[in-house]
């Protein structure tokens, strides 16, 4: 199986007055094709930090970073932007929608810098809006839902471009257990349909589900476990 | 091409969203580019009005007709020196150059100020003293009745030639030949109508009363009259010699010493011309000038507005940017949103400045012609699209340099 992600060394440092704060220690992981990876740790561990530099939004003050045999160091704010697009959908932990627009104006925007036509975008984002459960809310403005809706939202607006790669740091933190299991379903079929998955969470329940879990602590990976076909959840 | 189309198409919605969101902010952003614009476009359709009429009546000068008038400098008028051309002068240099063809004159009389009484109407009208040449010069027909003839002036007869103005004003009966009407305390006889002239700048030409020179010259007692000389030259004659003739002939009757200035000047058609040229350059400079610093005002003005919503949306541009959005199209984004925005400003200053020119046209009777060229149009529109992008470029680079992760952080 080829390597989707290879991560090499990577640290992360935050400069506070004159101490260095290592938000990332040292993180040596690769990551296969049609992997469904949990990242887990206590609050503070770097797993957001973790999922952003995975994510190209944030680049690593030291280490390699390849995604796709391609290494991210070298790539331009242009090249980036592309691979965010392309290659990743991330869900936010924040949801981080756009604010004044529609549910559905929302998830068609990734598709916008597809240069994909209206008409088409409003199909395609339709039809990841249904998967998720929200085809009777689709004009409904961001201010407009719960908060389980718009985690919905973002979960859909990462789907809508179809990527190698989800991201979801967080996913359901914001869902009652019924809505849980039904996007954890989702991730299932969607790992199922070939997708590289990605989630950090603090909920057992999900890391269940995952065929294999990081464990971070203080910036480190203390443990990384694969399980056997035996060991995993199904639903 | 055709993805930075739908980068426009991005840019000019969330413009509209923008605009529409904060419509009072937007519209005051806009200020120096409204009143930059509505400036330009008042004055540009006034003098517009104001050349093509201009430019009517200078055409209607004949560019063959040479005008003397008395001249003197301001400072040396502040001293008391006064200019006069003289009755005398007139009738000395119409017998004396022979290239001439033909020569007229213009007299104004203090006496005849008054204006004119017909019944118990009394109208002020211009009162002009001139001669039968001035037909011949101008080629000017009567409406009714007939021309100053010669045989007028040399038996200085009270003879008048009216305007349209003056017959309505007195309430002479429609055909007023025969009539009598009163100026400067006597009785002159109405021998014909003149041509009715359309009114320039507002200004009513059909105010006139014309009599013979001759008469008003008596009448006048003591050459207080103030004249105009007019002349033709004849076929082939040279300009330039007459000119000096005439020059030197005046300087000796006025008794100027060498070194002073003449205290007359001649003028022409054509530099009569040259002048309205150089007075509408010179206001169109004006304009240009308070358009250039309202606009540049108005640009600095969408240049903080911008400033201040790339610091609102930052969170969204972090967002947009997380969604696949590249630094150029961030840019290119925020360019047109400047744009539309000093667009809508601009938009409102042509509404306004068509307004202003209506009005104006409304206030200045005849002055129908205030039209806005399309040329001013697209001027006033490229030169806010300019604007725009000269001072939306700072917001929009900051837009597209912004760190994806710093800005998703940004509170
Ligand atoms: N911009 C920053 N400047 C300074 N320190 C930062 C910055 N961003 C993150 N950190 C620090 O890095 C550490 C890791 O943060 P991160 O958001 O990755 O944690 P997390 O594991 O996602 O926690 P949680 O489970 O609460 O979301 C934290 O201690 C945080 O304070
Ligand atoms: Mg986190």
């Amino acid at each position: 199986m080829s390597k989707v992600i290879q991560l090499n060394e990577i640290t992360k440092h935050y400069q506070m007055g004159d101490q260095t704060f290592k938000a990332l220690d040292g993180i040596n992981v690769d990551i296969d094709e049609n992997e469904y990876v949990a990242i887990i740790g206590p609050s503070g561990s770097g797993k957001s930090t973790l999922m952003n530099i995975i994510g190209c939004l944030d680049t690593p003050t030291s280490g390699e970073y390849h995604l796709k045999d391609k290494l991210v160091e070298k790539m331009s704010e242009t090249e980036l932007a592309q691979q965010r697009n392309k290659s990743v959908g991330f869900i936010f932990q924040s949801f981080n929608l756009l604010p004044r627009a529609s549910a559905l104006e929302n998830v068609m925007q990734p598709l916008v810098y597809r240069f994909i036509p209206q008409s088409e975008r409003q199909k395609q984002a339709l039809e990841s809006l249904k998967r998720v459960g929200l085809e009777d809310k689709i004009h409904h403005l961001s201010n407009q839902l719960s908060g389980g809706q718009r985690q919905r939202v973002a979960i859909a607006r990462a789907l809508v471009t179809k990527p190698h790669i989800l991201l979801g740091d967080e996913p359901t933190g914001n869902l009652d257990s019924k809505t849980t299991q039904d996007i954890m379903k989702l991730f299932d079929e969607l790992h199922e349909e070939g997708h590289t998955i990605i989630l950090v969470t603090h909920e057992q329940e999900i890391a269940d589900h995952c065929h294999r879990v990081i464990r971070l602590v203080d910036g480190k990976v203390v443990a990384d476990t694969r399980k056997k076909t035996e060991e995993r959840l199904h639903v | 091409m055709f993805k930075s189309a739908i980068a426009i198409i991005e840019g000019v919605k969330a413009a509209l969203q923008a605009i529409r969101a904060n419509a009072m902010r937007s519209a005051l952003t806009c200020l120096g580019i409204i009143i930059g614009v509505a400036s330009v476009v008042t004055v540009v359709a006034v003098m517009q009005g104001f050349t093509k009429q201009i430019n009517e009546q200078l055409s209607d000068l004949s560019p063959d007709v040479t005008s003397i008038k008395p001249y003197v400098a301001l400072e040396d008028q502040m001293v008391g020196k006064q200019s006069k051309l003289s009755y005398d002068d007139f009738l000395y240099l119409k017998n004396k150059i022979k290239q001439i063809d033909v020569m007229t004159a213009n007299m104004l009389s203090f006496n005849f100020a008054n204006g004119a009484q017909y019944q118990n109407y009394i109208h002020s009208a211009q009162v002009i003293g001139t001669d039968s040449d001035y037909q011949k010069l101008y080629k000017t027909f009567p409406e009714k009745g007939r021309y100053l003839r010669e045989s007028d002036d040399e038996k200085r007869r009270r003879v008048a030639l009216v305007g349209e103005t003056v017959i309505e004003k007195l309430h002479l009966p429609e055909n007023p030949v025969g009539e009598y009407i009163k100026l400067a305390g006597k009785w002159f006889h109405i021998i014909g109508v003149g041509e009715t002239q359309d009114s320039f700048l507002g200004f009513d030409q059909n105010n006139y009363i014309y009599i013979p020179i001759s008469t008003m010259s008596t009448l006048d007692g003591g050459d207080r009259g103030i004249i105009t000389i007019r002349y033709r030259l004849k076929v082939g004659a040279d300009e330039e010699i007459v000119k000096r003739q005439i020059t030197k002939i005046l300087r000796q009757r006025h008794k100027i010493s060498s070194g002073q200035p003449d205290d007359f000047q001649f003028e022409t058609a054509k530099k009569a011309k040259e002048r309205t040229k150089e007075l509408t350059t010179s206001i169109t400079g004006v304009t240009a000038g308070i358009v250039g610093i309202s606009l540049i005002v108005g640009g600095i003005g969408v240049m903080n507005i911008m400033l201040v919503s790339v610091s609102e949306r930052t969170r969204v541009i972090g967002t947009l940017k997380a969604l696949g959005a590249t630094p150029g199209f961030i840019m290119l984004q925020f360019l047109v949103e400047a744009v539309v925005l000093s667009l809508f400003g601009g938009m409102i200053g042509l509404a306004i400045g068509y307004g202003l020119s209506e009005l104006i046209s409304l206030m200045i009777p005849n002055l129908s012609d205030t039209h806005i060229p399309t040329w001013a149009v697209l001027l006033s529109f490229g030169f806010t699209s300019a604007i725009g992008i000269i001072f939306g470029l700072a917001p929009a680079i900051k837009a597209a340099r912004l760190n994806p992760i710093d800005a998703l952080r940004y509170e």
